[in-house]
């Protein structure tokens, strides 16, 4: 075969794959990178989304930097994050070794119970989450009542000093579930050779946990703490239902902050800014997580 | 086998139904061809609410009847999702023909954009400026101009559990410290006193309000929206915040009232946990689903013995109103809609369904509006001298947001109420 018939063929492959690319890319850059670039736009005005909007410079992100309450929301998307990276992504993992080295007749019972929520749409949570905080007849006040704690009683959601571990709870109940889903198959994936090593070589569960079995799934950890951190710094609807970010914004998110200045305020230029901060720090924090974790895994080496 | 395809065969037809019913309710769209060249496109908000819906249905279907020859294009969308959807339409230049809006500084954005037409010439002819209510009209008039026709009015009094007063001998009171006792009588009876739900931070904005039109007298906020420079709450807006705050730290307010929807506050309402409630005349069909035994009454605002308001003014404003827009092609059949909707056929048909004022005069007759409706509007709405629109409405968007959140920083003590006042002021100075 000559040369210029395989760089013959190289071109016909390069041009089917642009053929079938085109479509993605199509979507992408009407429906993600033409919007986003509208909004990057959009975050340099004052715009009620009615009348003409007019160009304010800089004017929206002075504004961010000392916008209290958008400080205060982003406090909420780090707390979130972090008891995601716990509750969610470290005792994901350590139930699912369990499920898979421990108890693997329950595993299958076990998950489907874990994996409900997941599959619960997000507002049917919050609304039910919503009766079991409420005070009066709710089933947490109840609960407490009956067992004689009643100084412990109160209104969970409507109390500044409660009412976002309240949020932070069912977050992590809710999606606790999918990271169990998650390492169990990586943990079903890892060669049963290795285990029987270190059982020879004597290490019980918690060794076999941390030295075994963290380290051969190391990527997937890796993966589901970037996707963790990202869906924290992007989550609303459960916020939304559950306190709409108050009281007085206490319980506020970057969303839901920017969804009231959007769609409340009417402030689409503000909202836009805020959108981009939103993205620019998500995107920060998720290289940050993932430079940390590469560290780890090579300090681990 | 064949009892399994017939599943299916069934399963299939249920998830075409489903999914034409989805079409047809909440956010859908409805064309009912009427023939002929004349389109109208009409939108509005009251999917979801089972009430309302039966009365745009009669509505419409009386319109299409009468005019045969226009083809009406329905879309429908539920209340919080309506706002984004007609402001994205305004914005991209495909404004429907006729709308729904709510009235005072919602509809002031796309009057100053310059998006709704003028109805001045068309109120003018056949006296259909006053078949109105005139305490209806401001709130839809801006710069001299009306743009909207309003359709309902809902008042803001104090409900409480009849019965419950009754068999613990609880008086109904008439000045603030009789209230004050009272609810320090039904909190010590082991009853919540007021319910408040404040989740959604406009049930708290009826107890400011009123302190404020009592203490300090109506019309602050439109005079805030009629741009006049001399427009200020006074110096009582700390006393009218204090009103609240105090209702708070007395404990007379349900627990965590910040977190709990205005839904759930009835529920404590209607099965006697609490034992009063201020809030909208939307109140008795909210208490339509009460325990056996419960019995609805009503009260007007207590008095204030020094205020410098009008004892008797009722916090009262349009709740709903329909405009055109600048931009239908057909304006002509435009307005016969307003006419329509507004007529008094269609008018009391919506007191029948609601149990609700409307806008329109003599159109809330008792007959239609039910004894305890038709109570409310001769002994509290009709001794009023002004009825008072409700602040938030009448607020531009953005200081309404800080109205919310300084009211519950009230109710949560994180807030003096010399620091919620000026909060207030200045924000509605800043929106106009």
């Amino acid at each position: 075969m000559s040369i210029s018939t395989r760089s013959h063929a190289a071109r016909r492959d390069a041009r089917a794959a642009l053929l079938f690319l085109a479509p993605a890319v199509l979507f992408l850059a009407a429906f993600v990178a033409y919007p986003l670039l509208t909004a990057g736009v959009l975050s340099f005005h004052s715009w009620d989304g009615v009348s003409p909007r007019q160009w304010t410079g800089l004017a929206n992100y002075e504004r961010l930097l000392g916008d209290r309450i958008f400080w205060g929301s982003l406090r909420n998307n780090v707390l979130v994050a972090l008891t995601a990276i716990v509750f969610q992504v470290g005792v994901g993992m350590v139930i699912a070794y369990w499920l898979v080295r421990v108890v693997p007749r329950i595993k299958r019972f076990a998950m489907f119970v874990y994996v409900i929520p997941v599959v619960i749409s997000e507002i049917c949570i919050g609304l039910l989450w919503g009766f079991v905080y409420n005070p009066y007849f709710g089933l947490l006040n109840g609960f407490l009542n009956t067992v004689g704690l009643d100084e412990l009683a109160r209104g969970w959601l409507g109390d500044r000093s409660t009412a976002m571990p309240a949020v932070l709870v069912v977050m992590n109940l809710t999606y606790l579930g999918l990271y169990i889903l998650l390492f169990v198959a990586a943990f079903e994936n890892v060669d049963e050779a290795v285990y029987d090593a270190a059982a020879i070589d004597g290490a019980g569960h918690y060794r076999t946990f941390f030295s075994v079995s963290v380290p051969m799934v190391w990527s997937n950890v890796q993966a589901t703490t970037l996707l963790a951190v990202v869906s924290s710094f992007k989550t609303f609807s459960l916020v939304y239902v559950l306190t709409r970010g108050g009281p007085n914004n206490a319980t506020d998110v970057v969303s839901t902050y920017l969804f009231q200045a959007g769609f409340g305020n009417f402030e689409a230029g503000y909202a836009s800014t805020i959108g981009f901060a939103q993205i620019l720090l998500t995107a920060a924090v998720g290289v940050f997580v993932l430079g940390l974790m590469r560290r780890g895994k090579r300090g681990e080496a | 086998m064949r009892i399994r395809s017939a599943w299916r065969a069934a399963l299939a037809a249920g998830a075409a139904l489903v999914m034409l019913s989805a079409c047809a309710g909440a956010g859908g769209s409805t064309d009912t061809s009427g023939g002929g060249g004349r389109t109208l496109e009409i939108w509005h908000a009251y999917a979801g609410q089972k009430d309302k819906v039966e009365f745009i249905e009669y509505a419409l279907d009386t319109f299409k009847k009468a005019h045969p020859d226009i083809k009406v294009k329905e879309v429908s969308a539920e209340q919080s999702s309506y706002k984004t959807k007609l402001q994205t339409a305004m914005a991209s230049g495909n404004p429907p023909d006729v709308f729904y809006t709510l009235p005072g500084g919602y509809l002031k954005a796309f009057v100053d954009s310059g998006q709704v037409l003028g109805l001045d010439d068309e109120l003018a002819k056949q006296g259909w400026r006053d078949s109105f209510l005139e305490s209806s009209l401001p709130s839809v008039t801006f710069g001299g101009s009306t743009y909207a026709v309003p359709i309902d009015i809902d008042a803001a009094l104090v409900w409480y559990n009849k019965a419950l007063f009754q068999a613990k001998g609880w008086q109904v009171p008439t000045t603030w410290p009789e209230f004050l006792d009272l609810a320090e009588k039904i909190k010590s009876a082991g009853v919540v006193p007021v319910a408040l739900g404040n989740k959604d931070s406009w049930p708290a904005t009826f107890w400011f309000q009123y302190a404020e039109m009592r203490m300090h007298g109506s019309g602050v906020m439109s005079g805030f929206g009629a741009g006049d420079k001399n427009a200020t709450f006074g110096p009582e807006a700390k006393d009218a915040a204090g009103t609240l705050q105090t209702l708070a730290q007395k404990g007379y307010l349900p627990k965590g009232a910040n977190g709990m929807s205005d839904a759930e506050a009835n529920i404590l309402f209607l099965n006697g946990k609490a034992a009063m409630v201020l809030n909208g005349t939307w109140q008795i069909g909210m208490s339509a689903e009460a325990p056996a035994g419960f019995e609805l009454g009503y009260f007007p605002f207590p008095t204030f013995a020094a205020g410098k308001g009008n004892q008797s003014d009722v916090l009262a404003g349009v709740a709903a109103s329909f405009a055109v827009s600048k931009k239908a092609k057909d304006k002509e059949a435009a307005l016969a809609f307003l006419r329509h909707i507004t007529s008094p056929e269609v008018m009391t048909k919506y007191v029948q369904i609601r149990k609700t004022m409307v806008a329109r005069k003599g159109a809330t007759t008792p007959e239609a509006a039910g004894p305890l409706l038709a109570g409310v509007v001769q002994d509290v709405i009709g001794k009023a001298d002004t009825l008072d629109p409700f602040y938030d409405t009448a607020m531009a968007p953005k200081t309404t947001e800080t109205y919310y959140s300084t009211l519950q920083g009230l109710i949560d003590g994180s807030i003096t109420p010399a620091a919620a006042s000026e909060a207030i002021e200045n924000a509605a100075k800043a929106g106009k």
